[in-house]
């Protein structure tokens, strides 16, 4: 606090050689000390005001259904009969803790998680880096990188399941060509995720490099001139500025992606086909998103889902204390 | 977000400053003067070689295959896309399913209704993420750290699972059916106030902001004047983001609203109608659904390409 | 440092954005909220529906309107079922955004008629319903326990078995339809002896079947014991229609004799394309799209004949949700709409078959489709189906204990090289798992 108030004292002696435009409007001195408290208030109160927005929204329609599910986790609620539910205490939880389903859809998450997001913001990152040169048709190049987050599901559904098919489809010709067997891509245990895995990396890769590079928009391009003068070849330019610099967004989609591949739900369904949120028939693909669509919107277990979903929170939480507790080992090691 | 187009005497006059907002506060360069004559190369000193473009086009393809072959597929009867292999050039009928996709589907509004939707969507996500993202980024206050991890952590929530208890509360309001049942629920996202906190805790210096505090300049100026100016390639990709989201978010639309009153996903349901589901028409259907990203893509693309230094000095 | 510059012309900009975004949002409050009565007096009747029910297409929403001036009729149609119903259950629950007439797939009547019954007009005594226009198990599918009538039948699924006269005729099996159905009556087991038979002189890249899920589900369909007993018990371990389904497709499977497609899948549409099976099981509504998806090519060479016992497999029915604005209209429209002469309309458009027997007579199928199934009487050989389906027990999670069994259990020794006793120890554990217990 003792910042702010600062700036308040320096700011409210009038500076004659302000900028005009800003030294206009504070020519009137009469009411110079309610503008001190106007201003000193504008300091105190602006960060809440600029945040409130979110959470005003979060509140009227993020809030409800978290307490609901919370709720709805505790107890028997069916999709069938919302108005009437049974008090399971954690029983819910427990059941799910026992149950294989939901161990197997979380070791698949884990495994397609790795499998998708390391390559999927290392690819991203270079790619960003490439984007950032000079480039002819810097536009076209760019806005390619999103082409895949916004083809249609139905069309990605569509394309994915004719790529994959065990007869037929185009990698199977591909690596039959090579003189390999053909792959039951869906029905095989690492196929599958496998496959689910490029679809994840194909469509959010571009997504991740747009993000990259904005950021690599805000890196002072001096930077790279002293780099370059002091004889830093692209690639050591690359590591020893480009990343540093980039750490805080790195860190953002590290998180972002850690979260969207434990709810990692579109990408399964849409290559599982018809009855896709079983994750096929041993569920070799299907993950704790795709168990918690299963379980309550085809099964109508509600109270259950939501157990799920909690779950799942519960997991992000463990991930985000332990990456914490490295991350200050680490410091502490140094 | 109307990009810097005014005349070259104000384009002068708001270059010093907008080199500082670029240079973060660990640069070491010597300001503002040097900063200020190499801010027209704009960062890109490096020319791209050949190796560049062909890795680039290899990712492109990659990216674009199954947009373009959506258009094959439009272009073809649906019994030939049975057919194996299937059809990798495109046929006579591009014309014929469009005109059936968008008569049947009624397109024509749902298209209206989406541009609503996913503006004011972006609209809201844009501006509050970037003030809030500002906030927790450079200005201390109580309960900070406490309330950005719990944006973080609302981000957590499943959305699968929200659709429930979500309707019950639309229906509550009696909303169903209406737009602003699909637009104020996602009107702000924990994803941008993350993404602008992130990117503005690098891109804005400290000593900017200290700087302006000094000239006395309100909050709002400060929003206005230093961190927009500042955001705005993050700006530009955070919206473009959004407005491709909301356009095709179909889980919650479809629940939320029916065809007297859809958006383009919603409308493109009626196409898969039938025992016999026409698969050309869908994927035309697809395609008219995807044609108005193209537009926000330009609109958008544009202002990420010119980033901030760039812009300063384009006019 | 000059850091701060007024330019008032984007304040006024930021104003206006403001604004836009303000208007926006007020403009589609006022925006109508799904349409009831409409300025001009007309009464706007909503009917929600998903992807195959094909009323619109036959023209009769049009017909409707032009004999009832007062009315107009608005499809929502949602293209999947499995976003449909969960949706149809929770406008339902918060009577808010109901349709005034909601299409319900016969997976779905059990349930719905079971735990929604309080939440749909009752049918049976509205005016101009007449239970016997209703073939019998058509109706009591869609009647609580109670007598109320939630649902009205709409089309049914009689299923036939279609095979391709080409392929029987190079592996040396009979193609003469009567002879066929004559070989097999009675009893699946014998249409999987002929199976084996096809397999031993199979053209070259030809199944005899297209999934072993599809002969599970084909076998099913006429089970006269299925996964609920009279009091609502589970009874799918020991139910003898079950067992029997399962057994044929374990057969098929271990045999085989499956070109291992999974049912609706863009590559089971290549399957037809590519001749890539000799038989498949037909319900009515599949003959359009055997057809569309095989072509030209096979014009001719499909036939169809009776399937071994009469089973139904799919169908619709319309219901009248009480929470409707305009309730006796839409009880009007959802009655006629299952007349015998409206059905019989969508029955020439795209072959669905009607519930009502007394259209079997009239029906019309489209002469193309008649032809490309080298002329088989198909309303005859349907129509007998559909009269002689047996009324059975059904339960409240059948669709969802079929999944298991045809996904999980069939598809892991038809795909993942598991065997029988593997694969029903893993199907019984999804149906736990999936019943929640």
């Amino acid at each position: 606090m003792s910042e702010t108030t600062e700036y308040a004292e320096t700011a409210s002696p009038d500076k004659g050689d302000a900028a005009p435009a800003a030294s206009g409007r504070r020519k009137s001195s009469p009411t110079s000390s309610w503008r001190s408290r106007l201003y000193r208030w504008d300091i105190k109160a602006s960060p809440y005001v600029f945040v409130a927005p979110f959470f005003l929204f979060f509140g009227a329609f993020g809030l409800f259904p978290l307490l609901y599910t919370g709720w709805a986790s505790l107890h028997r609620l069916e999709l069938t009969n919302l108005d009437d539910s049974t008090w399971l205490g954690l029983e819910n939880y427990t059941n799910l803790l026992q149950s294989d389903y939901f161990w197997n859809a979380l070791g698949n998450t884990f495994t397609i998680g790795v499998i998708s997001t390391v390559p999927q913001l290392a690819i991203a990152l270079g790619i960003a880096h490439l984007l950032n040169y000079k480039l002819r048709g810097s536009t076209l190049w760019r806005v390619a990188m999103l082409a895949p987050y916004a083809t249609s599901v139905a069309s990605a559904s569509l394309v994915f399941t004719l790529l994959f098919a065990w007869d037929g489809g185009m990698v199977n010709w591909i690596i039959g060509s090579v003189g390999f067997d053909p792959v039951n891509w869906r029905e095989s245990s690492w196929g599958s995720q496998f496959a689910v895995s490029s679809i994840v990396i194909w469509r959010w890769t571009g997504y991740n490099a747009l993000i990259y590079l904005a950021a690599m928009q805000a890196v002072p391009h001096d930077l790279y001139e002293s780099a370059s003068l002091d004889g830093a070849s692209r690639w050591q330019q690359f590591r020893h500025v480009t990343i540093p610099m980039l750490r805080p967004t790195i860190l953002f989609t590290v998180v972002v992606s850690t979260i969207g591949a434990t709810q990692l739900f579109g990408e399964p369904l849409l290559f599982g086909g018809t009855a896709g949120s079983k994750g096929g028939a041993d569920h070799q693909f299907q993950t704790l998103g795709l168990y918690l669509y299963d379980q309550g919107w085809i099964n109508g277990h509600l109270g259950r889902a939501s157990a799920v979903a909690w779950l799942m929170l519960v997991i992000l939480l463990l991930i985000a204390a332990v990456n914490l507790l490295i991350a200050r080992r680490l410091r502490k090691a140094q | 977000m109307k990009s810097r187009t005014s005349g070259p005497t104000t384009d002068l006059a708001s270059d010093p400053p907008t080199d500082v907002i670029t240079s973060p506060e660990s640069a070491p360069a010597p300001r503002p003067k040097s900063g200020r004559s190499l801010g027209l190369k704009a960062g890109r000193t490096m020319h791209a070689g050949p190796w560049t473009y062909i890795v680039l086009a290899l990712f492109t393809a990659v990216s674009l295959a199954p947009l373009i072959w959506t258009a094959i597929a439009a272009s073809r009867t649906s019994g030939r896309l049975a057919q194996t292999p299937p059809p990798l050039w495109f046929g006579g009928n591009l014309f014929k399913n469009l005109e059936r996709a968008w008569t049947e589907a009624s397109l024509g509004d749902a298209m209206l209704n989406t541009t609503i939707v996913a503006g004011s969507i972006t609209i809201g996500t844009v501006l509050f993420s970037t003030i809030a993202g500002f906030a927790f980024a450079k200005l201390k206050f109580k309960f900070s750290g406490l309330l950005l991890l719990l944006t973080i952590g609302t981000m957590m929530v499943p959305p699968q699972l929200s659709v429930v208890p979500l309707y019950l509360w639309i229906a509550d309001l009696q909303w169903t059916n209406q737009l602003q049942a699909v637009i104020l629920p996602t009107f702000v996202s924990a994803f941008g106030v993350f993404f602008m906190r992130q990117y503005l805790l690098q891109a804005l210096p400290s000593e900017l902001i200290e700087a302006a505090r000094m000239d006395g300049a309100s909050s709002l100026r400060i929003i206005w004047h230093v961190v927009f100016p500042a955001a705005r390639p993050a700006m530009a990709v955070l919206g473009l983001l959004t407005f491709v989201m909301a356009w095709n978010d179909f889980l919650w639309p479809i629940i939320a609203l029916n065809q007297s009153n859809p958006t383009v996903q919603v409308a493109l349901n009626s196409l898969g109608t039938g025992y016999i589901p026409d698969r050309a028409v869908i994927m035309a259907g697809a395609l008219l659904g995807t044609l108005p990203l193209l537009f926000a893509f330009i609109l958008f693309g544009k202002q990420i390409v010119s980033g901030i230094m760039q812009g300063a000095v384009k006019g | 440092m000059r850091t701060t510059y007024r330019r008032p012309g984007r304040l006024v900009a930021f104003a206006a954005v403001t604004a836009l975004a303000t208007s926006l949002l007020a403009g589609c409050s006022s925006d109508d909220d799904g349409g009831s009565a409409s300025s001009d007096g007309k009464i706007t009747l909503n009917v929600g529906t998903f992807g195959v029910l094909g009323l619109k297409q036959a023209g009769l929403y049009d017909e409707y309107e032009k004999s009832h001036p007062n009315i107009k009729i608005k499809e929502n149609v949602i293209e999947r079922n499995d976003a449909y119903y969960p949706k149809l259950l929770t406008q339902l629950q918060s009577g808010a955004g109901v349709n005034d007439v909601a299409a319900i797939e016969v997976s779905n009547i059990t349930e719905v008629v079971q735990t929604q019954g309080a939440k749909f007009e009752d049918l049976s005594k509205a005016e101009g319903v007449d239970k016997s226009t209703y073939l019998d198990w058509k109706w009591d599918q869609g009647t609580t326990e109670d007598g109320k009538t939630i649902g009205l039948g709409v089309d049914i699924g009689p299923t036939a078995l279609c095979y391709r006269k080409d392929l029987f005729k190079k592996a040396g099996l009979p193609t003469d339809r009567e002879e066929l159905a004559k070989a097999w009556s009675g009893d699946w087991d014998k249409y999987v002896e002929l199976g084996e038979k096809y397999m031993k002189k199979a053209p070259d890249g030809t199944k005899f079947v297209d999934s072993a899920s599809s002969v599970y589900n084909a076998v099913f369909a006429g089970a006269t014991e299925r996964y609920y007993d009279k009091s609502g018990k589970e009874i799918y371990e020991k139910s003898q229609g079950r067992k029997d389904a399962w057994d044929a497709a374990m057969k098929v499977a271990k045999g085989d004799m499956s070109a291992k497609l999974k049912q609706f899948d863009p590559t089971w549409d290549q399957g037809f394309a590519n001749a890539k099976f000799a038989t498949v099981a037909c319900p009515a509504w599949m003959a359009g799209y055997i057809q569309e998806k095989t072509g030209a090519s096979g014009k001719g060479q499909w036939d169809m004949a009776r399937a071994p016992k009469e089973g139904n497999w799919g169908g619709t029915f319309l219901g009248v949700p009480s929470a409707g604005k305009h309730k006796k209209e839409a009880t009007e429209l959802a009655v006629w709409l299952t007349q015998p002469e409206q059905l019989s309309k969508v029955f020439a458009k795209q072959a669905s078959f009607p519930s009502t027997p007394s259209a079997y007579d009239s029906l019309k199928p489209s002469p193309a489709t008649k032809a490309y199934f080298n002329n088989a009487p198909i309303t005859k050989i349907y129509g007998d189906i559909a009269k002689n389906i047996p009324s059975v027990i059904y339960g409240l999670k059948d669709a969802q204990i079929g999944q298991s069994i045809t996904d999980i259990g069939v598809l892991q020794v038809e795909q993942q090289g598991k065997s029988p006793a593997e694969g029903w120890e893993a199907a019984q554990k999804e149906i736990k798992d999936v019943l929640g217990q």
